[in-house]
């Protein structure tokens, strides 16, 4: 056989299989930094309590909502249907494995909307298109889901939708019997607590 | 193919073209710009530990004295810097931040030992571009806790030493098992939920008030 073509040959295998071994060195599954900070400066990744709890209610096959707070938070209370992925578990494969649902939109949340924001964060550079931040996180359900504050007289007509929106929602959340009259819905609102201050928007 | 037809000559410079192209092609395949210095491990870690968290008693006393180790860089867009910012605060938007020019000046700050503190409106909104910087690489980054509200709620309420605020990353500002209570009580059989989530209710000694 002709020398050349040995050389050839040779050369074309070393090349195939350094080929072979390059991919793994990049990291492709990973987001590269760049694009990584352009989703991080689009607002479009949070998701309003409304939304959620919308979603709930309609029973969205395609909600996954992921709790990311330490598991005795959430045993002690979590949102309906939620999964349980502690915020120190995302370096390994076995939470990438449970947010492998390519199809459904993954909601994270946690307290606030700082440790659901971290969990974004790293969920997306891991390459998961597909995930969300409950804006606020459950102080935020608390204060508008469960315990709605009544608009002013002056509010326009879409926050007295809203309110009578998240009114309904609160007694569906809080599980009061859904077929009750008006005497039960009063009853239910009284959980609402009376503050020192207003509190602003979480930090 | 006649093998020995070829010219030996000519295969060796072929040859030797065709290496040449493919190991530029190597070479230069899409190296990306910026590449994460930190594993996931780390990245976790840093998210956890609030590493690099800065409160504001530590920025008021940064502006009290300032010793020029640290910038302060307001991530917010030109508009919202033009309505208000605290003082001595550069804006450089977030998307800015990684360009070249920016990468390069906080890597000489990095080097002559000054740290670059981020805020945004709140700590949430800076949270992002803070772990992009740090996951690739720039370690002297640091985000400030509850960001600009928080510093202007500390601001007018000032004098007032009789409220106390403090700011809390991710508390709980209520007990969450508490107030859902009734839950758990639903007994049509119609009901779409069919199980609440809330198994246990443990007690907890006091609500947090909502600090920020």
């Amino acid at each position: 056989m002709n020398k050349n073509y040995i050389i050839l040959m040779s050369m074309l295998l070393v090349l195939a299989a350094g080929l072979l071994l390059l991919p793994e060195k990049n990291n492709p599954k990973q987001m590269n930094p760049e694009e990584l900070m352009w989703d991080i400066v689009q607002p479009t990744r949070y998701v309003t309590t409304d939304d959620v709890a919308k979603s709930i209610i309609e029973q969205d096959p395609l909600l996954m909502l992921v709790d990311v707070r330490p598991e005795s938070d959430f045993q002690d209370f979590a949102l309906s249907g939620a999964i349980n992925l502690p915020l120190e578990g995302f370096a390994s494969d076995d939470t990438r494995a449970e947010l492998d649902y390519p199809k459904k939109n993954i909601v994270f949340y946690s307290n606030d909307d700082l440790r659901a924001d971290q969990a974004w964060v790293l969920a997306k550079r891991l390459g998961f298109n597909n995930v969300y931040v409950l804006r606020g996180g459950l102080n935020q359900w608390i204060k508008t889901i469960i315990q709605p504050v009544e608009p002013a007289q002056t509010a326009s007509a879409e926050e007295f939708s809203l309110y009578t929106f998240r009114k309904g929602a609160s007694l569906f959340f809080t599980g009061t019997k859904l077929s009750t009259t008006a005497t039960t819905k009063e009853s239910v609102v009284v959980t609402r607590k009376k503050k020192s201050s207003a509190v602003a928007g979480g930090c | 193919m006649h093998v020995h037809e070829l010219n030996p000559k000519k295969t060796l410079v072929t040859l030797t073209l065709f290496v040449i192209i493919i190991i530029i092609g190597l070479l230069t395949l899409s190296q990306p710009r910026l590449v994460y210095k930190m594993d996931m491990k780390q990245s976790v870690d840093l998210a956890l530990n609030n590493q690099g968290f800065v409160d504001q008693t530590e920025l008021s006393d940064l502006l009290k004295n300032p010793r020029q180790n640290t910038v302060l860089i307001d991530i917010r867009d030109t508009y919202q810097y033009g309505r208000g910012h605290i003082p001595g605060a550069e804006n450089i938007s977030a998307v800015e931040l990684l360009s070249e020019d920016n990468l390069k000046r906080i890597a000489d700050l990095d080097a002559q030992g000054i740290k670059v503190l981020l805020y945004g409106n709140t700590l949430t909104e800076a949270n992002g571009p803070f772990m992009a910087l740090q996951q690739i690489g720039y370690y002297n980054t640091q985000v400030l806790i509850g960001g600009y509200q928080f510093y202007q709620r500390l601001e007018s309420s000032k004098g007032d030493s009789s409220k106390q605020i403090t700011c809390v990353p991710d508390q709980a500002e209520f007990n969450y098992a508490e107030v859902a209570k009734s839950s758990g009580t639903i007994t049509e059989g119609d009901s779409p939920t069919k199980k609440p989530v809330v198994i246990e209710r443990k007690k907890k000694t006091n609500a947090v008030a909502g600090g920020c």
